[in-house]
């Protein structure tokens, strides 16, 4: 089996960001993290490329995601006091795309931080 | 008053890690940044190096330490104001020693050392930022290291867990000059923890949809607060089906970030650092989706008519 090799590869796991651990992934999950600590491997391992979950749910069932993200709009929007919480298992890029969501709703803004 | 974790590992001969469990929480903190790293200025490693431990119970991290002062639980603050006091020669009474639960031969101990420190930092857990006193005990260590500035180097750094909570607070208050606790109600953001955290707004019920990204509240957000979550439309994006899916309108799957989604995070010293996932993911990444909402959302009419630049009047 030919496992890819991806070095200097960043760990979310904890507040360290550890960026220097060696990956060896084949297309469906990660075997090895080199260098990382307990927490960091099983962060690594426990992921896989598989499609174990529906794309989305809309009241418990499963919908296509153009409908849950219309369906999501919605919900947004109609509300008079929408909250965006959490952004700490994301990326800088995602959490931008919130503080400006946030904005346009006229929303409250949140993260782990004030828990 | 802070540095980055690269002049800790090449320059600070004096640590103190007070409310936290590094050793089980994060991992590889002594051996990357803290302990035992040599450098020029620290040939020996972790030799040249003194450790302190404050905690209120020996965890497994007391093996890793030179010194281990116990502290009462919930006295935080008391103890951080008497070593104020000592560093200054003021005047303690016996009582207020005793008071924190430790002797005065540790407290003249620990003054001596971190007196003598060349470079020594505060690595602060949510031992202590999120017990009693919280922010006052986080502000009292800030000040205690700024005042030992009269004496040595001295810096502050908060332990941060939770992947990229620090980019969080960064990109917030890029956009929007505020950390965390934010409201856009009246168009422009206004900060207040308090009224405005997320906590606080859900127990009193303040708010009619939630929007939750790369966060759990469902597994770790007190009874009420959940409650509320549950009366309301609440949307949930995560790569798996949570407990907070479970309570949710709407659940989005997407690609999890740093494994098969590309982007930035932020280190607890607020260095950003890039993403190399190494799966491809059948979902979208967070961002796309957030971006694909904001959209659909900005085709509405806005929500406030004209939006004007200046408030012409006061409310």
């Amino acid at each position: 089996m030919d496992l890819k090799v991806i070095d200097n590869a960043t760990c979310t796991f904890c507040g360290c960001v550890c960026d220097d651990i060696q990956l060896h992934a084949d297309e469906n999950r990660i075997h090895q993290a080199k260098k990382a600590c307990v927490l960091g491997k099983a962060w690594f391992l426990n992921h896989t490329a598989e499609r174990k979950y529906p794309d989305a749910l809309i009241d418990g069932k499963e919908a296509t995601l153009d409908e849950a993200i219309e369906a999501a709009a919605e919900h947004l929007y109609q509300a008079d006091m929408p909250l965006v919480y959490g952004m700490s298992n994301t990326t800088c890029e995602a959490q931008r795309e919130c503080v400006e969501m946030a904005d346009h709703l006229g929303a409250l803004l949140d993260s782990h931080t004030s828990l | 008053m802070t540095c980055t974790l690269g002049e800790v590992k090449n320059r600070a001969d004096f640590i103190v890690y007070w409310g936290g469990n590094p050793a089980e929480c994060h991992p590889r903190h002594f051996t990357k940044y803290a302990l035992m790293p040599k450098s020029q200025f620290l040939p020996r490693g972790r030799k040249d190096r003194t450790m302190v431990l404050v905690d209120i119970r020996e965890t497994k991290s007391v093996k890793a330490s030179d010194v281990f002062l116990q502290v009462r639980p919930g006295k935080d603050f008391e103890l951080i104001t008497v070593l104020r006091a000592m560093i200054k020669d003021q005047p303690i009474s016996e009582a207020q020693i005793a008071e924190t639960g430790l002797s005065v031969e540790q407290l003249q101990d620990f003054v001596a050392r971190m007196k003598a420190a060349r470079f020594g930092v505060f690595f602060f857990g949510m031992g202590l930022s999120m017990t009693r006193g919280k922010h006052m005990n986080s502000a009292a260590l800030l000040t205690l290291a700024a005042e030992m500035n009269a004496f040595t180097k001295f810096v502050a750094m908060p332990m941060r867990g939770h992947g990229n909570v620090t980019g969080a607070d960064v990109i917030m208050r890029w956009q929007t000059g505020y950390p965390f606790g934010i409201s856009f109600n009246r168009g422009y953001p206004r900060y207040n923890p308090g009224e405005f955290s997320t906590v606080d707004v859900l127990v009193r019920g303040d708010t009619d949809c939630a929007f939750i990204i790369g966060a759990d509240p469902g597994a770790t957000m007190p009874k009420p607060a959940i409650e509320h979550l549950k009366r309301v439309p609440t949307i949930v994006l995560d790569p798996h089906v949570t407990h907070t899916s479970k309570m949710a309108r709407v659940h989005i799957t997407t690609a999890p970030a740093g494994i098969s989604a590309p982007g930035t995070a932020y280190r607890m010293d607020e260095i950003p650092l890039p993403l190399r996932p190494a799966l491809e993911s059948p979902y979208p990444s967070d961002e796309e989706v957030v971006r694909r909402i904001k959209e659909t959302i900005l085709k509405k009419p806005d929500w406030m008519g004209e939006r004007p630049q200046m408030l012409t009047t006061q409310v």
